[in-house]
């Protein structure tokens, strides 16, 4: 039956088909084609059945008592006939009722031995139906209504498909119906016609139909079959072309193709091993740290390079070159790590004088009501000045550990030939942070306020200079006054910087053992001399040895300037004369005071007080002016020759005085108006004098020279730096306003009407 | 610079107690002493260890830290150490009394 018409009965019961003798042939038939289904199994199969012949080994096993056949026999076709007639079954079978008593008919389906079990309604209609020619009219049915979709319907569109698909179809056709050669031919035909093609099947629906209604009786009405039959002939010829036929489970095909496996081969090539060399390191975090500090150095260079050309040009030329940089940087490492080494060793060396220095107050200053006392520290000296005397001595402005040593001669019959400016730091007491030496003895130095690296020092040759400490000892000075015309032909006693010209030069002023004040201008490359004042003698002129009558000057031997008011200054002389002077005036002095009976070594003002200064002298005297008194508030006579006197920077009423017998005096006029707090031998003064001394600004020390070249840094104890305790009524004030009440009043009780400058002429029992 | 070189050296040689002064170069190598030959050899490759020791660890603490001097006390004397890349300084002072 061809599988068209399968879908199309509804609750089809397939015959039952018994096999008799008359079939015989036909299923010798069907046998050979099973065979040759099975020759074109496809490959897959084949390999499947052979895969599994490990599972059981061929061996076969033979009942003992099998029966010998012989090879003829076994080799005989036995024919097995299926037909539609069951041959057991007895068509009027009777029974005896024992009810009844009598033999009654077996009550059976009069359609022989068919039961239905199962009657199920299925979708599919018959294609022949009313209702299926009017869903194909709508379109419907074009494609199948499997599962296959729409990829399947379109292959199938091909007539060689159509053939294809019918093939396998035709043996079911042939074994439920007795085969017919016609419909073998049909089969293998190339391009069936078609007309045939449907023809056939339709004849075939007609005999199965035929058939079954003849056996079974089939439920299924038999007018519902019958009528397609004769329309289905007709309608088929014209939808024929358009429809494809339906989908349903015959009507597929399943195919499977291998593709030839290739026989697998490995080929194998050994190269020469690529050399190989061990590498260790280790990557420490630090080793990484650098390396990428480099690489962000690199890219920096990099981002640099971008830059416009024109830029790059400007920087290059004032680059200089990586070697030079590099030699620079390492010269100054050098430099930086043996200073600190220096530290190192003199911190070793001098580590009790350190820990004095920090620490050690002298504790019986508690017990001495108003007494103190200063303690040694460090000794500075330069070797190559151990004959010199210390000419002038001075603490940075800027750097508190540092101060300038001039070293000179004070000895006029016995002079040296050479001189020698000094910077010591208290850090290195062995050696001075720099040293120059000059081909004349170095009298006098100022260190500049502004910039603490320019010295201006004045000499015994009567030249001025400038050094500059940052730069190199080749080119020891900035500027000298050799080539200039109006420099000093005496000794230049004392020098001074002051305040800046208007252009914005620098200047300093100098005075000298020939009687003038000159102001220097430091220009660039020179300097530039203008004489302020020259000081002159009430001396009458006296006749020079070819009768000219020569005036002469007075000898300038100290200059200080007035603290707030620039252009007044005063002038000590060698013959005790204290000027004031004002630049305004190049002739005349503004005051003058006999202030001393020998040469003026030193005036100092007061800090606190603009109107007080001090003076020391040789004629052993300290005294303390008021501006515009022409006696002395205070004088003292410390029985030695005065070689300086400083007011304390911490306090208004301390000032301190150095004598050439070698001690140092400490006066607080608010402890004591007539005696120092503090008479201190520093050197013995049989060899040596002292000459000068300088306070410190901030540490509580003091530094003082003597005439061997050495200096000293003292401390001051507890008692010599007293500071001032603000009265209850006003704790808010300030130190340097309490030191200005504190000197003010001092100065009440001192100017009083009954006032006599007679506290001097007081040897001291101590002396 | 090789005068001022000279002139440190000999001014650190003189300080009290300072019983030598070594310039180690770069490799490790001693280019300048005040010592016998064969102790600055000593003191030089010995501290080029040490040094390079004591740097790794300063720097392996803290990357941007770096180590500036070494002080080695001992019963004896004080050792000095002046690291950097390209040379090594070292001074051995003996303390005062």
């Amino acid at each position: 039956m061809p599988p068209k018409k399968l879908p199309s009965l509804h609750g089809v019961k397939m015959p039952t088909i018994w096999p008799t003798k008359s079939s015989e042939k036909s299923i010798g038939l069907l046998l050979k084609k099973l065979k040759q289904k099975e020759a074109t199994k496809s490959r897959a199969n084949l390999a499947e059945d052979e895969g599994l012949d490990w599972l059981k080994p061929r061996a076969l096993i033979k009942p003992d008592d099998q029966e010998e056949v012989s090879e003829a026999d076994l080799e005989e076709e036995v024919g097995r006939v299926l037909c539609t007639v069951n041959p057991q079954w007895v068509p009027d079978e009777v029974a005896y009722h024992y009810g009844r008593a009598m033999f009654v008919a077996k009550p059976k389906p009069t359609y022989g031995k068919a039961y239905p079990l199962y009657i199920y309604q299925g979708t599919a209609i018959r294609k022949d139906s009313d209702e299926a020619k009017a869903q194909i009219a709508a379109g419907y049915g074009m494609v199948g209504f499997d599962d296959a979709g729409p990829k399947r319907a379109k292959v199938k569109k091909s007539a060689a498909d159509e053939e294809e698909e019918e093939e396998p179809e035709a043996e079911p056709a042939a074994a439920a119906e007795e085969a017919k050669p016609e419909e073998d031919a049909v089969v293998e035909e190339e391009k069936p016609t078609e007309v045939e093609v449907p023809a056939e099947p339709t004849e075939v629906g007609v005999e199965g139909d035929e058939t079954v209604a003849a056996e079974g009786g089939e439920e299924a009405e038999p007018e519902q079959k019958e009528e397609p039959v004769d329309d289905g002939s007709d309608e088929v010829l014209d939808i024929k072309p358009r429809v494809k036929k339906l989908a349903n489970q015959f009507n597929f095909c399943e195919r499977a193709a291998l593709t030839y496996n290739f026989p697998r081969r490995s080929v194998d090539t050994q190269t020469v091993p690529p050399p190989r060399a061990n590498y260790g390191a280790t990557a420490l975090q630090c080793i990484i740290f650098d390396f990428y500090q480099e690489d962000y150095a690199k890219k920096l260079k990099e981002k640099e390079e971008e830059k416009p050309k024109r830029l790059r040009k400007k920087a290059a030329k004032h680059a200089k070159s990586a070697q030079q940089i590099h030699d620079e940087q390492l010269a100054q490492r050098i430099r930086e790590a043996w200073a600190i080494l220096e530290r190192l060793v003199n911190q070793n060396i001098y580590d009790d004088i350190a820990q004095d220095y920090r620490y050690w107050d002298d504790p019986s200053d508690e017990f001495r009501e108003g007494m103190g006392s200063l303690l040694p520290l460090w000794k500075f000296q330069f070797d190559p000045m151990r004959t010199h005397a210390v000419c002038d001595i001075q603490w940075n402005p800027h750097y508190q550990d540092l101060f300038a040593v001039a070293y000179g001669s004070l000895d006029f019959t016995n002079q040296q030939k050479e001189g020698c400016l000094c910077m010591y730091s208290i850090k290195n007491p062995a050696y001075p942070e720099y040293a120059v030496i000059t081909e004349s003895p170095i009298i006098c130095l100022d260190v500049y306020h502004e910039i603490p690296y320019l010295v201006c020092v004045g000499r015994y040759d009567g030249n001025v200079c400038v050094y500059n400490a940052q730069l190199t000892l080749e080119s020891s000075y900035q500027y000298k006054s050799d080539s200039v015309k109006d420099k000093h032909s005496n000794i230049v006693w004392e020098v001074r910087w002051g305040a800046r010209l208007i252009d914005g030069e620098a200047s300093f002023f100098s005075i000298s053992g020939d009687g003038r004040v000159v102001q220097w201008a430091v220009m660039p490359g020179e300097l530039q001399a203008t004489t302020i004042i020259t000081l002159s003698s009430n001396v009458p002129p006296i006749p020079g040895p070819d009768g000219t009558m020569i005036t002469i000057n007075s000898c300038g031997s100290c200059i200080c300037f007035h603290p707030e008011k620039a252009d007044i200054f005063l002038v000590g002389t060698e013959d005790g004369m204290v000027h004031t002077c004002s630049l305004k005036y190049n002739k005349n002095y503004v005051r003058s005071v006999q202030g001393h009976h020998m040469p003026v070594y030193r005036i100092h003002y007061n800090h606190y007080n603009n109107s007080i200064y001090a003076s020391c002298s040789g004629d052993w005297r300290v005294k303390i002016w008021e501006d515009g008194r022409d006696e002395p508030l205070f004088m003292f006579e410390l029985g030695s020759p005065v070689g300086d006197v400083k007011w304390a920077p911490y306090s208004s009423t301390v000032f301190a005085a150095c004598t050439a017998d070698g001690k140092v005096y400490v006066y607080d006029l608010n402890v004591n108006k007539y005696r120092p707090i503090c008479i201190q031998a520093v050197v013995s003064k049989k060899t040596k004098k002292l000459t000068r001394l300088d306070f410190n600004t901030r540490l509580p020390v003091i530094v003082c020279g003597d005439t061997k070249g050495t200096c000293h840094v003292l401390k001051l104890s507890p008692n010599l730096r007293v500071m001032c305790k603000p009265p209850k009524k006003a704790q808010g004030v300030d130190q340097r306003t309490l030191q200005i009440m504190k000197l003010d009043k001092l100065l009440s009780l001192v100017r009083d009407p009954p006032f006599t400058p007679g506290v001097v002429d007081e040897k001291f029992e101590e002396d | 610079m090789a005068n001022e070189a000279e002139e440190t050296v000999r001014k650190l040689s003189t300080h009290k107690g300072v019983a030598g002064v070594i310039v180690v170069n770069g490799e490790g190598i001693p280019i300048k002493t005040t010592l016998d030959n064969h102790v600055s050899v000593q003191y030089a490759g010995l501290m080029t260890a040490l040094v390079d020791k004591a740097k790794a660890v300063v720097r392996d603490l803290d990357p941007s830290n770096d180590l500036t001097f070494l002080r080695i006390r001992s019963k004896k004397s004080e050792v000095m150490v002046a690291p950097d890349k390209e040379f090594i300084l070292i001074v051995v002072q003996n303390p005062v009394e």
